[in-house]
């Protein structure tokens, strides 16, 4: 489950019109979120608040250790219209589960923010500013973000710590994003880390379509590799470090379809990294409204090395009311219905060929939203349940 | 000395080491590179053992043993390790990162791991190390420098010459870390799994507990072990057995009857009796520091009386003295070695009684009488008292490392008790000894005589010169002529008296409670006290035998004039004299000397 400061985080993307998928390291997002999702350890409590559209605070305890906590603040320069209640926001917007990705949208011009004001412009660029700190280790975390112009946006976090060396670190990314490709700049100040990302997306483009909506199911393709209810990525990455004299490499490419495909949506990526001699593959799938299946094969072809693991999400609807239940049946398949939310809980779980299963359940309960997490190794007989935690998080 | 090295059991019991280097090795955290544990493959010491050559011995004993050496090896052992290492270096370095303000590569950090073999070999090692042995704390070995000369490090990574290179370097800087902190830890567990069963394992322990809970009567005329022995008394593998040539022969470290003196000590303290065994060949420490406040006043000579036979075990304490000084500057870990070791030295029966009154030849000495002697007949007391300020008097001055002479001095009153109860055979019962010790000192009177029949004195009954210096410091400072029961150290000669009639006596320093007051030259007969006196020297002389001689009763006569005329003196002082406890002594004056007896007999 997200946590209420990325939740406002994403929301805050959403709100400037900036595409996260659109960029290489969210090639294998389906992926991650289906087989990598994070279980929670200990017991935890989050109790988060948005108390103006511009400024949000959260708080969390926990048991790690003896007991642990963070204390967290975001300010916005645009104000944020969103659900923050805990009984209000929408499960499947704080739950990340299989990403469905959109048709790529032309970026927008840089005219179109502009808002003058008796003679004067007086539109400022969006940013976010968020601290984070971590007692009692004395951990800060901070991040800036800055829409520099609608396919320019500039991200600086750092992380202060005196356990580290040199204090901490930073680390500076500029991300461009021109709808057809995205490239990506970073900087790190721990060991002067420098790198370079890019992603292609084949097809349209949709910067040529200026005048009218595009659409796709009519045009003609334009190479053989167009298809139209799917989109081709490639991408890549590369990072060098001056001081180590050491960096790495990775190359990747995600097929998708696209919303006006017809059957359950799929995605399919495969990622190298030619230097480790590292094979990864993954094939996700939606089937049907409230499931989605995953799996991954990583295989390396010097060390012979390999790995499968398969994952699964399971939603689980809300039962509809007991009086209306003889109305809902009457309504005509064809009618379309606006389902508000009509879950309740969700269920991932994941297996891998090591023997090791990961369960999590997460759901609403009355105000409360409860994520439950458990970790199993299967080949330990005498020790099999690994890990427990539980984790309540509470927004108004 | 010299060392034979059965390198071979070593090469046989590897598996034990080989367990305790790899828990050892993975016991601090690994740097990231390294993603499996280490385990140690293969151990081999190869053929030949390292090369000893003594610097210096502190300690010798029969379950102790100390000394510094200086080790080389050019062997041919060789160690071989095996662990996988991470080669992807962006994964080992974010790994070790926070996640917030990474980088996030999506697949340029997955990780490789490749299975790693290093062999180290042709290892050239110099340098000084100190070895202690001892039964009960095991084998330490310290090295007082960074051993390591040259090492040969080959791994599956040889044909990269960056990787060799870089491997050499870190694994040499490794090992100098490991020799000079892990291996005595190392060292020492093993010795301590050899040698003590409560660090055995269960099943280990089974045939330790067939030598009988590791009590093995021991044979009092046996060397010291040929080999290491555990507490069963077999010969322990995986560990050098080494000879020992010493030049000293060492004896059985208990005795029967010191045992039963103890008993009787430990006795006498719970029941409050009033009786002190005395113990015969030990060394109280109160000894050693009127050694040396003896030696500190300018001993002249004090090896006058030396007789020859006795040279070699002379030069034997001298040296134990300086393995002694040596064992305390070298190194402070073992220092409680050299306590009970210097303990059992002055155990052994024979040798140290036989050394001659060196500390009594100190002319210029001023004696302290710092006993009063409140008792006129007392017995076993004095017998004991004499024996514990002797004996502690000589533990001290060896403990100090003070030169020869002085351990001499302090060993000698050791043997006076034992003597007296050599010839009695048996716990000496209170009134017995003083009467000895009085009757040595009757032999005061004789000066000019006393040096050559002191020697004949000393060869024929070696504890003579003990008995009668004890006894006649005694004597000599006390108010009284009683003698006291709680220790007597040396006493200082008699400043001017004493330095013509015995300038070969060095009186051990006694503690007493009154100033330092000279001794009495002379022994005036008026009092009571010196007619007692007089009584107690003729029965203790006739106690003596014939070895005696007239003139120790004369010289005895002498010492009793003395104490007589001293007595007369303090009795004019003693009108303001309250009793007070010396915290030093210990004792409360019973008011005016002689009249009360002391109710602290120890």
């Amino acid at each position: 489950m997200l946590e209420f400061m990325d939740y406002v985080q994403t929301a805050f993307h959403a709100q400037s019109r900036w595409n996260i998928d659109n960029s290489y390291a969210a090639l294998t997002t389906t992926a991650q979120n289906l087989l990598d999702f994070r279980i929670p350890q200990g017991l935890r409590l989050h109790v988060s608040s948005l108390s103006s559209p511009s400024f949000a605070t959260s708080y969390t305890l926990g048991s790690n250790g003896l007991v642990d906590g963070s204390l967290s603040f975001l300010y916005s320069s645009s104000g944020l219209s969103i659900a923050s209640k805990s009984s209000d926001i929408r499960l499947e917007h704080l739950v990340r589960g299989y990403r469905r990705l959109q048709e790529l949208q032309r970026p927008d011009e840089l005219h179109w923010n502009e808002i003058w004001h008796q003679g004067k412009r007086i539109d400022r660029k969006d940013a976010l500013l968020y601290g984070r700190l971590y007692l009692p280790g004395s951990t800060l975390e901070a991040l800036y973000l800055r829409r520099i112009s609608p396919t320019r946006m500039l991200r600086l976090s750092g992380v202060s710590d005196a356990s580290l060396p040199n204090g901490g670190s930073a680390l500076a990314l500029l991300q461009n994003d021109y709808g057809k490709y995205s490239t990506e700049y970073l900087y790190s100040t721990d060991s002067a880390l420098l790198g370079l990302r890019g992603l292609y997306n084949f097809g349209y483009d949709p910067r040529t379509l200026v005048s009218q909506q595009p659409q796709h199911s009519t045009r003609a393709p334009a190479h053989p590799w167009d298809h139209q209810s799917g989109r081709l990525s490639a991408g890549a990455e590369a990072y060098f470090s001056p001081i180590n004299k050491s960096g790495g490499v990775s190359c990747g490419l995600r097929f998708t379809t696209l919303p006006t495909h017809t059957g359950f949506p799929y995605t399919m990526t495969l990622t190298v990294n030619p230097l480790m001699g590292n094979l990864s593959t993954t094939y996700a799938v939606q089937a049907g409204r409230y499931m989605a299946l995953c799996s991954r094969f990583d295989f390396n072809v010097y060390s012979y090395e390999s790995d499968v693991v398969v994952g699964v999400e399971l939603w689980r609807r809300k039962q509809a009311a007991a009086d209306v239940a003889w109305a809902s049946k009457l309504v005509r398949p064809g009618w379309s219905k606006v389902v508000e939310d009509d879950v309740n809980g969700v269920l991932k779980a994941q297996m891998d060929d090591k023997g090791k299963v990961g369960l999590l359940w997460e759901c609403r309960v009355k105000e409360l939203l409860v994520s439950l997490g458990a970790g199993f190794d299967l080949k330990k007989r005498e020790r099999m349940l690994g890990s427990v935690g539980i984790e309540v998080s509470y927004s108004s | 000395m010299a060392f034979n090295f059965n390198w071979s059991p070593l090469i046989a019991d590897t598996d034990r080491v080989r367990d305790m280097l790899t828990s050892s090795l993975n016991k601090s955290p690994k740097p990231p590179i390294i993603v499996d544990d280490i385990i140690v493959n293969e151990l081999n010491l190869g053929s030949t053992p390292p090369e000893l050559e003594i610097l210096e011995i502190g300690d010798l004993a029969e379950d102790r043993f100390r000394g510094i050496f200086k080790m080389s090896y050019t062997g041919d052992a060789y160690l071989t390790l095996k662990t996988r290492v991470q080669a992807n270096p962006l994964n080992t370095y974010l790994s070790t990162k926070p996640s917030f303000a990474s980088p996030q590569p999506l697949a340029a950090s997955s990780g490789l791991t490749i299975p790693l073999q290093i062999t180290l070999s042709d290892i050239r090692l110099s340098g000084f190390v100190i070895l202690v042995f001892s039964k009960q704390k095991g084998i330490t070995l310290v090295f007082r420098n960074d051993p390591l000369e040259s090492l040969k490090v080959s791994s599956t990574f040889d044909s990269i010459p960056f990787v060799r290179d870089y491997l050499q370097k870190t694994i040499e800087s490794q090992l100098r870390v490991l020799f000079m902190e892990d291996l005595p830890a190392i060292i020492h567990r093993l010795s301590l799994r050899m040698f003590s069963p409560e660090y055995q394992t269960a099943e280990n322990q089974e045939p330790s507990k067939a030598g009988a809970d590791g009590e093995v009567p021991v044979d009092p005329f046996a060397g010291p072990a040929e080999q290491p022995v555990d507490s069963a008394g077999m010969p322990l593998d995986g560990s050098a057995p080494f000879t020992l040539d010493a030049p000293t022969e060492t004896y059985a470290s208990f005795s029967q009857k010191n045992l039963l003196r103890l008993a009787t000590l430990t006795e006498s303290q719970r029941t409050l009796s009033l009786f002190t065994p005395s113990m015969r060949d030990t060394v109280y420490r109160a000894w050693a520091s009127a050694a040396d406040r003896e030696v500190a006043n300018g001993a002249s000579t004090p090896m006058l009386n030396k007789p020859p036979t006795l040279s070699r075990i002379q030069s034997t304490l001298g040296s134990q003295g300086g393995w002694s000084s040596a064992a305390s500057q070298t190194s402070d870990a073992p220092s409680a070695l050299t306590r009970p070791s210097l303990a059992s030295f002055s155990s052994a029966p024979t040798v140290y009684s036989l050394s001659s009154g060196a500390p009594r030849t100190r002319p210029g000495r001023k004696r302290k009488n710092r006993v009063v002697n409140l008792r006129k007949d007392k017995g076993d007391g004095k017998d004991a008292s004499d024996t514990a300020s002797v004996s502690s008097s000589g533990y001290t001055a060896s403990a100090s490392g003070s030169a020869g002479p002085s351990v001499e001095a302090a060993t000698e009153p050791s043997s006076l008790p034992s003597a007296q109860l050599m010839r009695e055979g048996e716990i000496n019962t209170p009134p017995r000894s003083p009467k000895k010790k009085v009757g040595f000192q009757q032999q005061s009177v004789d000066d000019t005589t006393r040096l050559p029949r002191n020697e004949s004195t000393i060869r024929g009954r070696p504890v003579t010169p003990q008995t009668r210096h004890a006894s006649h410091l005694q004597e000599a400072g006390d108010n009284d002529a009683t003698p006291r029961a709680s220790m007597i150290l040396p006493e200082k000669p008699d400043i001017e008296e004493k330095r013509s009639q015995r300038p070969r006596r060095q009186p051990l320093p006694r503690m007493q409670t009154l100033p330092d007051r000279p001794r009495p030259a002379q022994l005036h007969r008026s009092s009571s006290s010196e007619v007692s006196l007089q009584n107690l020297a003729t029965s203790a002389f006739a106690g003596e035998g014939s070895n005696g001689g007239i003139l120790e009763q004369a010289w005895m006569m002498k010492m009793a004039t003395e104490i007589a005329r001293k007595v007369a003196e303090e009795k004019g002082k003693q009108a303001a004299w309250r009793p007070t406890a010396d915290g030093n002594d210990g004792f409360g004056l019973g008011g005016a000397g002689g009249e009360a007896p002391p109710a602290y007999v120890s």
